[in-house]
């Protein structure tokens, strides 16, 4: 079980996005909380690419003048993945701000309980 | 209030499912699988130093491009989005720090995003996260209010060019290897030198302005097309 606790704080991370999504009436906390549950996410998967003193898989020399091992080396493509999802988070993070700036702009307020009726 | 309630308990109904599952998650300190085949493989294959780069660039070249599409999507939507008809929220002069720092530090920002590109497979980097650094000096340019706001124009025509430039080297590859995005059209060269790892470095300079010009036109939305 120790070896899991990691994910189990990974896992309150997320809990913790979703509430916020759920939860909050503010758009830009919603906005926030999706963040929240995304690097969440990032932050699982490089966890399952995690061992124990492993390096970054990079060929490179040591202190000592060796090469290092692939042996030696952390997974490489966990961190490819999360490398292209936040980018992916950056640009529709990105689009839904933009989308919470005309929203404002239409209905003068963030609250989304108040933005009911249609508007020309 | 009833809002609060309920979302305390579908997150602590999602959260116990989540906990349930977690200690199913195998844990191992060997690598296995298509990852064990990138770090025995994956030098001699590619002739990058860096696997992660050779994993986003060589291995998974295609899928690379369809995150630089949908990159382009999502600028493309924000700037479509903010530009309909202009929103009267006010800008602020920059304060003194602002401006001074404007003009002193986007050169070496510049230099450190170029540097991530051109090692990205040598070294920690690669064409996002440079082409990110590049942008961000364009931030500051624009925060600094020193610089001219620059034509939209041109950021679509060199973002459109280094997207054809990405689909132009994957043909390369049809041409002469018959493989789209085919890594060995230029060879592996010696692992660790510069010009190495065949056509990864000119992928990730193409990433790199692409990624550069999509994040600065976005800033530029938000500062010249919201804030008028």
């Amino acid at each position: 079980m120790d070896a899991h606790m990691p994910y189990l704080l990974c896992t309150i991370l997320f809990c913790i996005g979703i509430y916020g999504i759920l939860a909050k009436r503010n758009i830009i906390k919603i906005i926030l909380g999706i963040v929240i549950a995304e690097y969440a996410v990032n932050l699982f998967l490089i966890l399952v690419a995690y061992k124990a003193g492993g390096r970054a898989p990079i060929f490179d020399t040591l202190e000592n003048g060796q090469l290092i091992q692939p042996s030696a080396m952390v997974d490489p493509l966990p961190h490819a993945l999360v490398l292209t999802s936040i980018v992916i988070g950056l640009a529709t993070t990105a689009f839904m701000i933009a989308l919470a700036i005309r929203l404002y702009g239409k209905y003068g307020t963030f609250d989304i309980t108040r933005m009911r009726e249609l508007r020309g | 209030m009833i809002r609060s309630i309920f979302g305390l308990i579908l997150v602590l109904v999602l959260g116990a499912i989540m906990v349930a599952v977690v200690p199913d998650i195998e844990y191992s300190e060997e690598i296995h699988g298509v990852g064990l085949h990138y770090t025995s493989q994956g030098m001699q294959e590619t002739g990058s130093a860096n696997l992660v780069t050779a994993v986003i660039v060589a291995y998974r070249g295609l899928d690379t491009l369809g995150e630089v599409v949908v990159l382009f999507c999502a600028s493309t939507s924000v700037v479509l989005i903010l530009s309909l008809y202009p929103l009267s929220l006010k800008v602020s002069r920059p304060s003194f720090i602002v401006a001074q720092t404007s003009r002193l530090l986007p050169a070496p920002i510049l230099l450190l995003g170029l540097y991530l590109i051109a090692h990205s497979h040598l070294s920690p980097g690669g064409g996002f996260p440079g082409g990110a650094v590049i942008a961000s000096a364009f931030l500051l340019v624009m925060l600094g209010g020193t610089g001219v706001p620059g034509s939209s124009r041109n950021l679509a025509a060199v973002e459109s060019l280094a997207g054809l430039s990405f689909g132009l080297l994957g043909f390369w590859g049809v041409m002469k290897l018959g493989q789209f995005l085919n890594n060995l059209v230029l060879g592996t060269g010696t692992p660790g030198s510069l010009v190495s790892a065949g056509l990864i470095p000119l992928i990730s300079l193409v990433i790199g302005i692409k990624v550069a010009s999509e994040l600065s036109s976005v800033f530029a939305a938000f500062r010249y097309k919201g804030g008028h």
